[in-house]
């Protein structure tokens, strides 16, 4: 997290610089210019403290330990356990797709596509986000042994996790039947 | 510096203990596979092909310019229609090809298998953003079906002829809604990738272990961050000038014309950069594999990239010298600074191929086409952020000709290069390399004969985007020549296309590695697996690939 955090407060620092010199240059040299860009470079740096900050946050929070992806030693057994929940095939981004494109529509021919965008987009994000309920779902670190115990096959239906894998630990977790 | 020598060596069959186990999910088939898939390369892939056939579409209405122009009065199209030729074909080369081609195309193919991720951070996300980036070509396309055509207003749609009383009709809410769904998607792919390289790197892979490619994809996305959403805010204006009857941009109604023009290039100019960073990334690695070499200047290069898009972020008004409303000497200073680290760049490539192995593949030639274009581009470009010298040429066919040399012959090239590069890891099929190089040939000559008599055409006072112009200026030799060269480079295009067609069912087999690649995308099968990785090499370097298959030769390491 230390070199994303110094490149994106690195960004933060000089686009300040840049808005400082254009905003002193811009007072200097008087009052015939636009003055959006002053807000506009203001705003850059502002999004990049942000982010810059956050990812400082996130690299404290952590004790300053470096993760597997930091170190420069790190081996694949390092970074052993749950990677990530990665959805499988969904149908929902394509319906929230058309739903904002029919909003859109609503920009240009009639307020009445919006509503009709609207639903649709209403739909899919409902659809979406119940797709995901990972409530009852493996958390990292749960036992793959206690998790295997209650299913007989992972099935089908169960979307995808991921082992980082070491050793012949069974490197699959099985999510259950609400994760589809 | 110090050579590290006892490395694990690299196992070349799945070993015992696998990287990674995954429980499938449903894998759809077919029509569906295509709507619904999650795979950050089956997205990738949409994308890929969805923005070259955009290319195709926009490259044959730059054929009817062509044909236009090529004598004097001529009555090929009407001047309504090539007003729209010339807005939607610049609107679609930058927003739907060269953009969307390279940082969401590679970009979501190549980020997750280059730095050793299953996938991107966010699927369905992806998947989403795929959907808005097809709505928006679509609507600009579906824009010349409206009765009045589509938009007419150029690319940058400037103030006043934008209103709804200079541009009535549907075709230009189009434009607007268009480019605004263009660009969520980028947005949504900018935090997505962000994310990923943030968060979903393979151990060991540090981020001054990462490609140039994925470096310059990063640094794109934090543009893309900054530049979208003022051109999204300044069209929400636009919108509300032209339907509820604001006067944000109307001086009759108090409002300012400037400001939109400062809203726009305020995203304009980093779009230039968004545009042509990935492209720099993709000849970094190009080179790099094909002089059998590390990167020269690993993290001067890197340096270089951020320096370019810190740069970019402060000299948006060098586009509105002629206004009268910019601080010159500001933007002068600032748009001369970023030559300094591009010429790094150069340096860099160069340095890179210096006393290397060089294979002169095609990918290779494109990438040494892109170098010199891109130069010819950048210096006009120099001589273009000279207020004294843009007084003279702006809007002439000069700026026309120095823009196409650093996009076509710079960024088209190098998606080219990134065509042949990666087309085996994509689809398991070398492309035919004679049919490579011809087309090759045949662009590279194509283009200069189209674009280098335009230089001299602004120079003798041609302005852009008029349809006709009289036979006695002393312009008509010029423009036939220019002509003819769209016709060659289109010809020279369509034998890649033939070449893409051909190669997929009958191309040699590639191999996972056929060019000998160092990056850890070769490490996996062509085309990779669900999720991508099997096993993966030690990563103790930026090159993982090259020092598990030539442990003999291992990269210097100086961190």
């Amino acid at each position: 997290m230390k070199v994303e955090s110094r490149t994106t407060l690195g960004a933060f620092v000089f686009l300040a610089i840049i808005a400082a010199l254009y905003w002193a240059l811009v007072e200097v040299h008087g009052h015939a210019f636009e003055r959006s860009g002053i807000a506009m470079l203001v705003f850059s740096f502002a999004a990049y403290l942000l982010l810059g900050a956050y990812l400082l946050a996130q690299y404290f929070r952590r004790r300053r330990i470096p993760r597997p992806e930091d170190r420069f030693d790190a081996t694949p057994e390092d970074g052993a356990g749950v990677v990530d929940y990665f959805p499988s095939a969904s149908i929902w981004p394509a319906g929230l797709g058309a739903g904002m494109f029919t909003a859109a529509l609503g920009g240009i021919w009639g307020i009445w596509y919006a509503y009709i965008g609207g639903i649709i987009a209403i739909g899919a994000i409902i659809g979406w986000v119940t797709e995901s309920d990972r409530s009852e779902d493996v958390l990292p670190g749960a036992d793959p042994e206690e998790i295997l115990a209650g299913h007989e096959v992972p099935s089908a239906a169960t979307q995808p996790h991921f082992h980082a894998g070491h050793g012949e630990q069974p490197a699959v977790t099985g999510g259950s039947e609400h994760t589809s | 510096m110090t050579l590290l020598e006892e490395r694990p060596s690299y196992p070349r069959e799945i070993p015992e203990f696998p990287f990674m186990e995954i429980v499938p999910g449903p894998r759809p088939r077919g029509l569906l596979k295509y709507l619904t898939s999650t795979d950050h390369k089956q997205i990738g892939l949409n994308y890929l092909v969805t923005s070259f056939i955009a290319f195709l579409v926009s490259g044959l209405m730059a054929e009817l310019m062509r044909t236009q122009l090529i004598v004097p009065n001529n009555h090929f199209v009407t001047s309504d229609v090539y007003n729209q030729l010339f807005t939607i074909h610049g609107t679609i080369m930058l927003f739907v090809f060269l953009g969307p081609f390279a940082f969401a195309g590679l970009g979501n193919y190549l980020v997750p298998l280059m730095i050793g991720a299953p996938d991107m951070a966010f699927p369905r996300f992806n998947n989403l953003s795929y959907w808005l980036y097809l709505g928006g070509f679509t609507m600009l396309m579906g824009s010349f079906l409206t009765n009045n055509g589509a938009a007419q207003v150029g690319w940058f749609g400037y103030a006043p002829l934008v209103e709804m009383i200079h541009s009535p009709g549907p075709g230009t809410d189009m434009w607007i809604f268009g480019i605004a769904l263009t660009g969520f998607s980028g947005i949504f792919t900018a935090v997505n990738i962000i994310t990923t390289v943030f968060t979903l790197r393979a151990p060991g892979m540090v981020m001054f272990r990462m490609p140039i490619f994925v470096w310059n994809e990063l640094v794109t996305m934090f543009l893309i961050l900054l530049a979208f959403p003022v051109l999204t805010s300044g069209f929400a204006l636009m919108w509300l000038d032209r339907h509820v009857g604001t006067h944000f941009y109307t001086a009759s109604g108090g409002g300012q014309p400037i400001l939109w023009q400062n809203l726009f290039w305020f995203f304009g100019h980093p779009e230039v950069y968004i545009l042509m960073l990935p492209f720099l990334g993709i000849v970094a690695e190009v080179f790099a594999t094909m002089s059998r070499k590390p990167v020269f200047g690993y993290k001067g290069m890197i340096a270089a990239t951020l320096a370019i898009a810190g740069l970019s972020m402060g000299v948006w008004a060098h586009h509105m010298y002629t206004t009268g409303t910019v601080l010159l000497p500001f933007f002068a200073a600032m748009s001369l600074l970023i030559s300094v680290p591009t010429g790094i760049k150069f340096f860099n490539w160069i340095g890179t191929m210096w006393r290397g192995t060089i294979h002169l593949t095609t990918a290779t030639l494109f990438s040494l086409g892109f170098m010199t274009m891109f130069l010819i581009g950048g210096i006009t470009g120099v001589f273009l952020a000279q207020p004294v010298i843009d007084f003279q040429v702006h809007n002439t066919y000069y700026l026309i000709a120095h823009f196409h040399y650093a996009l076509v012959g710079g960024s088209a090239f190098g998606a080219f290069a990134g065509i042949y590069y990666w087309y085996p890891k994509m689809t398991g099929r070398l492309l035919n390399e004679k049919l490579g190089k011809a087309s090759f040939a045949i662009m590279m000559i194509g283009f200069n004969l189209t674009f280098l008599p335009q230089f001299d055409l602004g120079l003798r006072g041609m302005p852009r985007r008029i349809a006709v112009y009289n036979a006695g200026m002393g312009w008509n030799f010029l423009n036939l020549l220019s002509s003819i060269g769209a016709y060659v480079f289109g010809i020279g295009v369509l034998i890649t296309v033939w070449n893409l067609y051909r190669s997929y069912r009958k191309g040699e087999i590639a191999g996972d590695n056929p060019w000998d690649g160092q990056t850890l995308e070769w490490a996996c099968s062509s085309p990779p697996p669900d999720h991508n990785f099997e096993a993966l090499p030690p990563i103790r370097s930026e090159r993982p690939v090259w020092d598990a298959n030539h442990p003999d030769m291992l990269t210097k390491v100086g961190h």
